[in-house]
Order: C-alpha cells, then sequence, then structure tokens
C-alpha cells in the first residue's frame, strides 16, 4: 500500500515524508503563536493600556466643552457584514463637562437637527466609543461633525476634516474611487 | 464485503480521523481541558479573587453597597458593570473605568466591599478561551477562520466515537468486565486505556462533538445572516422618557437595590447575579441571573430614572430550538453548576486528551511493529532471490 517501499532506495525527501508526514499537523501551532503579539497587543488595547486608542485625532473644542477624540484602530474601515463598513472612534470627555454632557454623537456630515446627530457614544465620560458607519462613496473632503447635548437642553457642534480624524479611512476612501 | 473486511474498513476509517491531525486535536483538547477550570486557576494564583469572610455570620453586601463601599474609596472610579460569580469563594467581579482612560476588572469583597486589586493584566482564562475556541485568530468580519478550524473538529470527533464503538465489539461489555493490562508492554496498555476511558467517556465525547459541532453551524449561520433569534431589539430610550434636569446635571436614577428588587418581582425565581450599568444618558440598565434551569440566563432591561421595565427575557420567551441551542454553550464548558460539574469537566476533558495520546502510541507501536517485521522481511529477501510481497505498512 506504501508506494514508498516499492523502491529499493526510496529518497531521502521520500524517507523524511513517510517518517514525518503524521507529525507535521504540529505546525499549525504556529497559527497561534503568529497571533499571539497581536491578541496581547489588542487586549491592551482595549484595556486603554496604550491610550484612547491607535490614533490620537486630539484635543476638539465643542462650545464651552471639549472633547480627546481617536481612532480605536489605525486603518481603514472594516466590514462589519451587512451593516457595511465600520469605523469605530474612542472620546474622553474634559474634567469640567463630564456632569454636564447629557449624550456625545458622530457624524459623517453636518447634521439637520439633534434627533440627526449621528451615532451616539457609549461608555464612560473618561472612555466611550461609537462605531461610525463610512459609505463607500464618502467624499473625500467629508468632514467629521461631532455634537454634544447637555442636561441643560442645549447643544453644540464642532467639526474637523475627516482626512484628519482618520487618514487611513481617507486613503481607503481613495482606493475606493480608484475602482471602475 | 466479508464482515472482517468491513470491521477492518472501519477501523482504518476511526485510525484516519485523528491521526494526520493529532497534535492539533491533542492541543485542542488540552486548552479546552484547562479552560474549564482557568477561573479557578486564577483563583488559585491570585489571592485578590478570594471573597474571604471577615467572620461566619457576615452578610454579603447588596449591590448598592458594594456601590458605595467603591465610590468611597475611589470617589474618580466608575462602576460599569458588577457580576457576582456562580462559587461563593470568588470575589465579585467588577468592571471599572478610571479617570486616565483604561478599564480594567477588578475584584472586589463580597462581604467588605474592599476593592481587592485588580485582574492580571495577562488574562488567562481569556486566553486558554480564545485559543481553545478560535486558536487566537482575531474576528475582524464575521467569525474568524480559527473559529472554523477548531468547530470543524467537532465532526470527525463524533465520526470517531461512532467507528470506534462500531469497532469495539460488545462494548457494553467492558463496562461489566474493566481490562486495564499493566504487565503486558505498553500497546497493550494503552489499546486497553483507548478503550476502557472511551466507553466511560461515551456521553462526554457525545457532547463535546455535538456542541462543538453546534459552534460550527452556528458560525456559518452567523456568517450568512441567518438568525434562529426570537429575541427582540430593544430601542435605545425616547428623549421624552429621559428627564430634563432643572440644575443641568444628570437627573438621579433609581438605585442598583430598587432595581434588583423591581426585577425579582417580575421574574419569579429569579437570582439578580449581574448588574449593567447605563452605557450612556439613553441607555437601560440591565440585570439578571439564572432561573431553574441552570443552562440559561434571565435578563431584564429597565429605565433607570423611573424602574419601568423596557423588557425582560424569560426561560418561556425562548423557542423550543433556542432551548437547544443555548444550552449548547454551557454543555460545552460545563459552567452551570458550580465547581462540581467544572470537575467532572476537567475529568473527562484530560481523559480525552489522553485518548489522542493513546490513540496516536497504539498506531506508532503497531507501525513499530509492522516496520519491524517488514524489515525482517527484507533481510529474508536479499539472502534468497525470491520475489516477495509487500509488507502493507497502512493497514496494520
Amino acid at each position: 500500500m506504501s508506494p514508498s517501499n516499492r523502491t529499493a532506495q526510496p529518497s531521502a525527501l521520500r524517507r523524511f515524508w513517510h517518517k514525518w508526514r503524521f507529525h507535521l499537523n504540529a505546525l499549525l501551532l504556529l497559527i497561534p503563536l503568529g497571533f499571539m503579539p497581536k491578541y496581547f497587543a489588542d487586549a491592551a488595547l482595549f484595556r486603554g493600556d496604550v491610550g484612547l486608542g491607535e490614533h490620537e485625532v486630539g484635543e476638539i473644542q465643542v462650545g464651552p466643552w471639549s472633547l480627546r477624540l481617536a481612532e480605536l484602530r489605525n486603518e481603514a474601515p472594516r466590514l462589519s457584514g451587512p451593516a457595511g463598513y465600520m469605523k469605530d472612534f474612542n472620546a474622553a470627555l474634559c474634567d469640567a463637562c463630564v456632569e454636564q454632557v447629557k449624550a456625545t454623537y458622530l457624524r459623517i456630515g453636518k447634521p439637520r437637527s439633534l434627533r440627526a446627530a449621528g451615532v451616539i457614544f457609549f461608555g464612560t465620560p473618561y472612555r466611550m466609543g461609537a462605531q461610525l458607519p463610512v459609505a463607500e462613496k464618502t467624499k473625500a473632503d467629508a468632514e467629521l461633525w461631532i455634537t454634544m447635548e447637555g442636561w441643560d437642553g442645549s447643544m453644540h457642534q464642532a467639526s474637523i476634516p475627516l482626512s484628519q480624524a482618520s487618514p487611513a479611512t481617507l486613503a481607503w476612501l481613495n482606493q475606493q474611487g480608484a475602482k471602475p | 464485503m466479508s464482515k472482517k473486511s468491513r470491521s477492518k474498513l472501519w477501523f482504518l476509517v476511526h485510525s484516519w480521523l485523528a491521526l494526520p491531525i493529532w497534535f492539533f486535536v491533542l492541543i485542542v483538547c488540552v486548552t479546552g481541558t484547562l479552560a474549564v477550570v482557568s477561573q479557578e486557576i486564577v483563583w488559585l494564583a491570585n489571592p485578590q479573587m478570594r471573597a474571604s469572610q471577615p467572620s461566619d455570620d457576615a452578610p454579603r453586601l447588596s449591590y448598592d453597597q458594594v456601590l458605595a463601599a467603591i465610590k468611597q474609596a475611589e470617589p474618580q472610579t466608575l462602576v460599569e458593570s458588577i457580576s457576582r460569580p456562580d462559587e461563593s469563594h470568588f470575589a465579585l467581579d467588577v468592571e471599572v473605568s478610571y479617570p486616565d482612560g483604561r478599564s480594567q476588572t477588578v475584584y472586589v469583597n463580597p462581604y467588605t466591599g474592599v476593592i481587592q486589586g485588580p485582574a492580571p493584566d495577562f488574562n488567562f482564562k481569556a486566553f486558554t478561551r480564545a485559543l481553545h475556541g478560535w486558536w487566537l485568530v482575531p474576528f475582524t468580519n464575521g467569525f474568524s477562520w480559527g473559529w472554523y478550524l477548531v468547530s470543524f473538529l467537532g465532526l470527525p470527533m463524533l465520526a470517531s466515537l461512532v467507528t470506534g464503538l462500531v469497532v469495539y465489539k460488545r462494548f457494553w461489555k467492558g463496562f461489566f468486565k474493566p481490562t486495564l493490562r499493566f504487565r503486558h508492554g505498553a500497546r497493550i496498555f494503552w489499546g486497553d486505556f483507548h478503550r476502557l476511558s472511551g466507553i466511560w467517556s461515551i456521553w462526554f465525547i457525545a457532547v463535546i462533538s455535538i456542541t462543538g459541532t453546534w459552534f460550527l453551524i452556528q458560525a456559518i449561520l452567523a456568517d450568512n445572516q441567518v438568525s434562529i433569534s426570537s429575541e427582540p431589539i430593544i430601542p435605545a430610550m425616547s428623549r421624552e422618557s429621559v428627564p430634563m434636569s432643572s440644575d443641568a446635571s444628570p437627573p438621579p436614577r433609581i438605585s442598583l437595590d430598587r432595581a434588583v428588587q423591581i426585577a425579582e418581582q417580575h421574574i419569579p425565581g429569579l437570582e439578580v447575579s449581574f448588574v449593567s450599568l447605563p452605557g450612556n444618558a439613553y441607555s437601560h440598565l440591565s440585570l439578571g441571573g439564572r432561573g431553574w434551569y441552570p443552562l440559561m440566563f434571565q435578563t431584564a432591561t429597565l429605565n433607570p430614572y423611573n424602574g419601568e421595565m423596557a423588557a425582560t427575557r424569560l426561560l418561556t420567551d425562548r423557542s423550543s430550538l433556542e432551548f437547544v441551542t443555548e444550552s449548547m454553550r454551557p454543555l460545552h464548558t460545563g459552567d452551570f453548576g458550580g465547581l462540581w460539574i467544572k470537575l467532572i469537566w476537567f475529568f473527562f476533558g484530560l481523559l480525552l486528551s489522553m485518548m489522542v495520546l493513546s490513540g496516536l502510541l497504539i498506531w506508532t507501536k503497531r507501525t513499530a511493529l509492522a516496520t519491524a517485521n517488514a524489515l525482517k522481511r527484507e533481510n529474508k529477501k536479499a539472502r534468497s532471490p525470491r520475489v516477495s510481497r509487500e509488507p502493507a505498512e497502512v493497514s496494520l
């Protein structure tokens, strides 16, 4: 049944294969070993050991308040099933506004009203996250709008260029445009 | 096909199912076995995870008392959730957020409210589960391919169980006359061991392989956007249901103990074991725990300002299909009935790992024997010019 026995002098390669063929699957262990650095880097990222995210956008003034914004990952939006492409942002409120801000929202393009302010941040004022949908045909000069709503009923807005908020997203958008 | 050659064929199938991937299967079995008791291992290694009772009659603190104790010790720290592990020797797991932006799980004594320390940065429990469950391959869009790689093993494992029982004629006799021969060489010992542990593990191998196969089906369903869930999506709270405040500060929320009281009134038999605080001004307070059926949780979702019940998810809300599918995970992990169930799962996990190893040992011993025989024949052939038949190694 085993063909290697048929020749009088099997080649070294053949002998090696014959001897080790059932142990080669141990090489599958290289997969988790290879992903291990990323696993621990991700764990540290989610714990916040390395700051708000991989790419800090900086402090953004929104009316009387301000927040620190960061991209969770310094990379292009990720496809999230049928929901389309998503980009994760993290934010931290300024010390003075922790008690005053009721909610913070993120949207590409200027919101027409508070009811359409975009995706809402979840978490604590020290570290909160929002998942922003990014359409593939978003314009390269699009702006990221931050809306903050106060417990007193007030609303303040600010915007920054998407290219500043997420250079990786812009590179990705340019690539999308290159497609036929 | 004759009866003999048919059983030989089954035998071949049985050995081929695991042989080419034995090391992979072994590591998945070993990491799974470790994952079952990972919480206990962390408990042994970290004194801050232990819930020591100051005196025999010291009562457990309520959720509000725990919250107050944390607030007093660390006024800046914000609590995101509190969870009471199943076994009373574990401290509370409290997820907190610090002003510097870090999120941590800290261990809090359930009797004194003392923050005993943070969970170690190396999360052994999560690591063994990630290694066992998806081979550490990250999830990017849908399920990770590592998840498919591992959960696919449910199929050859189920087939191993069936072919093993077909090959082992009248296996039920093994229950009455257990044989484990120590003095007849390694080959006989491992053969006996393989068969004996095999028949006593029939139920366990069936449970693990069927639930493992479910994980594969679950991934396939999810990645193809097929949902069997009857659980409604709870919308965020409307603007109107969040009260305005006159002094521009957050309006008061109901206490956690009041929330527990409301939930337990609505859901008879519920013992609240976790509380998840609202993630923003428009999100709910949710809490839950087990009821009479230990394999599933029941949850309540409340408006944190007025205590109004927004939604509940009870045992009776599940369809009969969900009763089966939602039971799969706890059946696989053994974390539904305290330490003893975990120890049973751990023991049979070890046995299953040993079965992979003993199966391999049997095979190598057979091959070693067959190779020795083949060599003997080769030598004979060299001395006499007669052409002999080729040795058939694989079927040995």
